[in-house]
C-alpha cells in the first residue's frame, strides 16, 4: 500500500518545490526548495523516509500551512466523525427496519415496491441530492441553514441536519437492498420453514431469528463502510461548509501537501485493517463455530 | 411517515438552537477558497490577501475611492521622499501606532510600531527557511538583502547582521537604497505581502505563527475554524484612521461616511466556500451581504443588458462591476519543436479562433476581447489598439499553407493542457479543439489538477496551454515581463519566449517613469509579441458582485484587498429587505 501512495504521488502528482516557489519561481529557488523538502534524493531513499514516518507515526508538519499534520488531522475528524457517524448509524438501523418491515409484509405490493425505491434513490446522483436539498429545504423552507460550521457541541448540530438527511437517504438505496437480498436468503432456509411450521410470527423469525444468522455477512458489508466514515464525504463537507477530513484530503491534493496526503491515506488503511481484524473477531461472536487460529 | 417524523424532529430541533445575541454592526462577507496561513509573507493570492489586509497593515495601501489606482499612505506618515537617482526611499512611519495586543508583548499589551520592525519583517520575507511565497517582491532589488539571505543559508549571518540597504534612521524613519531605480517599487510596498509584523509575536508562536496573527490593523483574529470561517473583531488600539473625504467621479456615491473613524464594523465574519450553491442561496436568503455571481446563476440575476432585473432590484440587490485587471490567453510552449518554429503557423491558429464567441459563450459576455496583455484601466493599455488576429479561417489555412502545412498535413497532434479539472476548462478546451480542426490542426486535451499543470508549465512539459495572469501590481510592466527571458520557466514566462530585441526594449522601460515616453515603448513590445505569437490573447474578464443594498460603502476592488475596514451596515435597510426576501 505505502508503495502505491508514494508511487502515485511521485508520478502523476505535482512537483512541491514548484508549488512552493510560488509564481515567480527561479531554477535556483527550486533546488534549494528541493533539497529542504528532500525531494531532491532518489525515489529509493524517499520511500524510505515514508517508510521511517509510518513507523514512527509522525508526519512532521504540512508543506502548505507549517501545522502539525497530525494537529490538522485532529481538528478535521471532530466535524467529519460528528457528520458521517450519526448519519452512518442511523441510515443503517432505518435500512434494516424498512429490509424487515418490507420482509414482514404481507402485502407483495410493498415487497415489490421497495427495491424499486432503492433503484430510483439508486440512480440519482449525490450532487443533485444535495443540490435540490440545500435549495428546497435550506433555502426555499428555510428549515435548516443553508452552510457553516461552529466547533461547540451546542451549536454545531444546527448544521449538520439537513447533511444528515442526505447522507441517510443516500445510503437507504444500497443498503435497504443489501440487507433484503441479504435476509431474504435466509428465510429460505429450512430452519425458518420450521419455525414457521411451529406457528412462529414472520416478526418473531425475523427479528430473532433471521436477523441473527444473517448477521456474518452484514458485518462483512458494515465493516467496508467504516474507513469512509473518516474520509469523509467530501461532496457534503464542501457543500455545507464542514471543516472535515474530505475538504482537508482535497485541499492537501490541489496544493501537492505530500505529508498530510500520505498521513491520511496511511490513517485510513490502518483503520481498513483494524476494522477488518475487529470484525473477524467479531465472526467468533456472532457465530461460536468459527475459530479464529 | 417515519422520514417525516424525523424531519420534523429535525427542525424543531434547528428552530430550538440557540441564536447569537447582537454584536454592534456585523458584516458577513465571503471567500471562495480557503488560506493556509494568516501570515503576510505568504500572501500571494487574493484570499489571504484579503484577510491579511484586516489584520495586518504595510506602509501604502491603494486608496479606496480613486480610480485608477493611486497610492497613499497606510502606516508611512506620508509619501516617501526619493532621492534624485531614484535609488534611496526614505519613509517617516507614523507615530503612536500599536500592535495589537497580545500575550506575546509585555504585560500582553501591544507596543509601538518601530522602523526596525519593518526591516524585521523584510528580513523574515527574504529568510530562506520561511519559503515565502512573496520572496520575488523584493529579490534583486534591495542593496545586500540577496547577500543577507545567502549568508543566513550558510549561516553565515542571523536577523541581527545588517543588511545595507535597509536602515531604521530612528525610530519612525526608514531608508531603504535599491539596487537599481524602480517605477513601481511603491507598488511593492503597497502590497500584502510586505506588511509588518512584531519579532516578540513570531519569537513567541514560532512555526506556529501563522495561526496567530497580530498586526497593527483594525480588526483582531478572534476565531478561525479552516475550511469553514474566519472571525474578525474590531481592533481596539486601532490608531486614527478617518474613512476617504475625496474620491473619483463613479465613486461620488461612497462618501456618505466621510470623516468617519475606522472600522466601521464591530465585527466581521468572512464565511469560506468550496462550492457555488451555497454561495448563491446564502446571498439570496440575506445571510451574506454580498456574494459572487455564478456562471449559471448570471441569466437569473441579470437581464440581456447585463442589468439587474427588476425583481430583484426591488429586494435591494445591487451590482457592482468590477473591470478586473487581468487577461486569458492560450500560451505555446516556444521550446516545442513544431510550435516554436513556426510563426505562421502560431498566428494561423491565432486567426483560427473566434475570440468574440468565446467572450460570449464562457464568459457571458462579460469583458472585453483582449488584443495584447496589458488589461484596461492599467499603465499602458491602449483602448485603440487591435491586434492583427480577426477570426479569419481563409487566412488561417492561407498562413498554415505558407507554414508547410497544407490543411495540416505534416503536423503532430498537439498536446493542450488544461489547468484544472472543472467542467468549464473541459468545455473551453474542447471549443479551442473544434475551432482548430476546422484548418487541420488536432489537438489532444489533456486534464491536469493544478499541481500538475504547474509541474508541466514551470518543467516546460506543456506544449499549448491555458491560462490567466492576473496584476500583482497596476502596471503594464506586470504583464510584459511574462515575456523576458529572464523569467522563462520555472519563472512566469511559461511560453518561453526568448528575444533579445524584445529584453531590450523591456530593460529600456524599467529605467523610464511611467509616462507617455514609457507608454510608446510598451506599446512597441505588445505589437512585438502579437507578431511573435507566443500567446494568444483571449479576454479581460469584467465581474458583477451583487451586494444587498443594506452593506454600505461596498466598492471591492482587485489589488484593494483592505475594504472590509469601509463597510458597515444599515440595519434598518437590512431588517426592511430581509422580509422581502424571505
Amino acid at each position: 500500500m505505502s508503495l502505491i501512495v508514494f508511487l502515485i504521488f511521485h508520478v502523476v502528482g505535482g512537483d512541491p518545490a514548484y508549488q512552493l516557489a510560488g509564481k515567480y519561481a527561479s531554477a535556483d529557488q527550486v533546488q534549494s526548495l528541493r533539497q529542504e523538502l528532500g525531494t531532491d534524493k532518489t525515489l529509493f531513499t524517499q520511500y524510505f523516509v515514508f517508510l521511517g514516518q509510518i513507523v514512527s507515526f509522525n508526519f512532521g508538519n504540512s508543506w502548505q500551512t507549517s501545522q502539525s499534520v497530525l494537529q490538522m488531522i485532529g481538528s478535521a475528524i471532530g466535524p467529519t466523525l460528528s457528520l458521517s457517524l450519526p448519519a452512518f448509524i442511523l441510515g443503517f438501523l432505518l435500512s434494516l427496519f424498512i429490509s424487515i418491515k418490507s420482509l414482514d409484509s404481507k402485502k407483495s405490493i410493498l415487497r415489490g415496491l421497495v427495491p424499486i425505491f432503492c433503484l430510483a434513490l439508486m440512480s440519482v446522483s449525490f450532487v443533485a441530492y444535495i443540490i435540490f436539498f440545500q435549495y428546497f429545504l435550506a433555502y426555499k423552507m428555510n428549515l435548516f441553514p443553508i452552510n457553516g460550521w461552529d466547533h461547540s457541541l451546542l451549536h454545531r448540530w444546527s448544521y449538520l441536519f439537513l447533511p444528515w438527511i442526505i447522507a441517510i437517504l443516500v445510503s437507504l438505496g444500497p443498503n435497504v437492498l443489501l440487507l433484503s437480498s441479504l435476509l431474504s436468503k435466509e428465510m429460505e432456509q429450512d430452519y425458518v420453514i420450521t419455525a414457521r411450521a411451529k406457528g412462529l410470527s414472520t416478526q418473531r423469525t425475523l427479528w430473532h431469528h433471521i436477523l441473527r444468522n444473517s448477521l456474518l455477512p452484514i458485518s462483512t458489508a458494515v465493516s467496508l463502510q467504516i474507513p469512509f466514515l473518516i474520509t469523509g464525504s467530501l461532496l457534503l463537507e464542501a457543500f455545507f461548509g464542514i471543516p472535515g477530513m474530505g475538504s482537508l484530503l482535497i485541499e492537501a491534493i490541489q496544493s501537492a501537501d505530500l505529508p498530510v496526503i500520505k498521513a491520511i491515506t496511511v490513517l485510513s488503511t490502518l483503520l481498513y485493517v483494524f476494522v477488518n481484524l475487529i470484525t473477524d473477531i467479531l465472526y467468533t461472536v456472532f457465530d461460536p463455530k468459527v475459530i479464529i487460529q | 411517515m417515519y422520514l417525516a417524523t424525523l424531519l420534523f424532529i429535525l427542525t424543531t430541533l434547528v428552530a430550538c438552537t440557540p441564536k447569537t445575541p447582537s454584536e454592534g454592526v456585523h458584516v458577513h462577507s465571503l471567500l471562495e477558497a480557503n488560506i493556509p496561513h494568516l501570515d503576510p509573507i505568504h500572501s500571494t493570492n487574493k484570499y489571504s490577501s484579503t484577510i491579511n489586509s484586516a489584520i495586518f497593515e504595510g506602509l501604502f495601501h491603494y486608496h479606496y475611492l480613486k480610480r485608477p489606482l493611486q497610492i497613499e499612505p497606510s502606516l508611512a506618515a506620508s509619501l516617501p521622499e526619493i532621492s534624485k537617482d531614484k535609488k534611496i526611499y526614505r519613509i517617516k512611519i507614523k507615530k503612536n501606532v500599536f500592535f495589537q495586543d497580545d500575550p506575546a508583548f509585555a504585560n500582553g499589551k501591544g507596543r509601538e510600531l518601530e522602523a526596525s520592525d519593518f526591516i524585521y519583517s523584510w528580513k523574515r520575507l527574504a529568510d530562506p527557511q520561511n519559503k515565502a511565497l512573496g520572496w520575488w517582491v523584493f529579490d534583486g532589488l534591495i542593496v545586500g538583502l540577496n547577500q543577507w539571505r545567502a549568508d543566513l543559508r550558510k549561516g553565515k549571518a542571523d536577523y541581527d547582521t545588517p543588511v545595507l540597504g535597509l536602515k531604521a534612521l530612528d525610530k519612525h524613519t526608514l531608508e531603504i537604497t535599491l539596487n537599481h531605480p524602480s517605477h513601481h517599487f511603491l507598488h511593492r510596498l503597497a502590497m500584502p505581502i510586505t506588511m509588518v509584523v512584531a519579532k516578540e509575536v513570531v519569537d513567541k508562536y514560532g512555526s506556529k505563527i501563522a495561526n496567530h496573527p497580530v498586526g497593527t490593523g483594525p480588526f483582531v483574529l478572534k476565531n478561525w475554524i479552516r475550511n469553514s470561517k474566519v472571525e474578525l473583531i474590531k481592533n481596539p488600539t486601532y490608531r486614527p484612521a478617518l474613512y476617504p473625504s475625496e474620491s473619483s467621479e463613479e465613486t461620488q456615491g461612497l462618501l456618505k461616511d466621510a470623516g468617519k473613524t475606522l472600522p466601521l464594523a464591530d465585527k466581521i465574519t468572512i464565511h469560506i466556500f468550496r462550492e457555488y450553491q451555497p454561495i448563491w442561496l446564502s446571498f439570496l436568503n440575506g445571510t451574506l451581504d454580498h456574494g459572487v455571481l455564478p456562471k449559471e446563476n448570471s441569466d437569473q440575476l441579470l437581464n440581456k443588458e447585463h442589468d439587474i432585473r427588476e425583481e430583484f432590484s426591488k429586494k435591494g440587490i445591487r451590482v457592482l462591476t468590477q473591470v478586473r485587471p487581468d487577461v486569458t490567453f492560450i500560451s505555446f510552449n516556444m521550446e516545442h519543436p513544431v510550435l516554436g518554429k513556426h510563426k505562421k503557423l502560431r498566428q494561423a491558429l491565432a486567426h483560427a479562433l473566434d475570440k468574440k464567441t468565446i467572450l460570449e459563450k464562457f464568459y457571458n459576455n462579460r469583458g472585453v476581447v483582449a488584443h495584447g496583455p496589458i488589461p484596461p484601466n492599467i499603465n499602458g493599455y491602449v483602448a485603440e489598439y487591435s491586434n492583427p488576429y480577426k477570426f479569419d479561417r481563409m487566412k488561417a489555412k492561407r498562413l498554415l499553407r505558407d507554414a508547410g502545412f497544407p490543411n495540416g498535413n505534416g503536423l503532430p497532434t498537439f498536446e493542450y493542457h488544461m489547468p484544472n479539472v472543472s467542467t468549464w476548462s473541459r468545455q473551453f478546451a474542447d471549443f479551442v479543439k473544434a475551432q482548430w480542426a476546422e484548418i487541420g490542426v488536432e489537438l489532444r486535451l489533456v486534464s491536469n489538477t493544478w499541481p500538475q499543470f504547474d509541474k508541466k508549465l514551470k518543467s516546460k512539459d506543456a506544449a499549448i496551454f491555458d491560462m490567466a495572469w492576473m496584476a500583482d501590481y497596476p502596471d503594464g510592466e506586470n504583464f510584459l515581463q511574462l515575456y523576458y527571458s529572464q523569467n522563462v520557466s520555472p519563472g512566469p514566462n511559461s511560453a518561453n519566449f526568448i528575444n533579445r530585441s524584445y529584453d531590450s526594449l523591456y530593460q529600456q522601460s524599467l529605467l523610464l517613469p511611467p509616462g507617455h515616453k514609457r507608454n510608446k515603448l510598451f506599446s512597441k513590445m505588445v505589437e512585438f509579441i502579437n507578431d511573435a505569437v507566443p500567446s494568444i490573447f483571449l479576454v479581460h474578464r469584467v465581474v458583477k458582485l451583487p451586494y444587498h443594498a443594506w452593506l454600505e460603502n461596498y466598492n471591492e476592488s482587485p489589488l484593494i484587498y483592505d475594504y472590509h475596514k469601509y463597510l458597515t451596515i444599515d440595519q434598518g435597510k437590512k431588517n426592511e429587505f430581509l422580509k422581502k426576501l424571505k
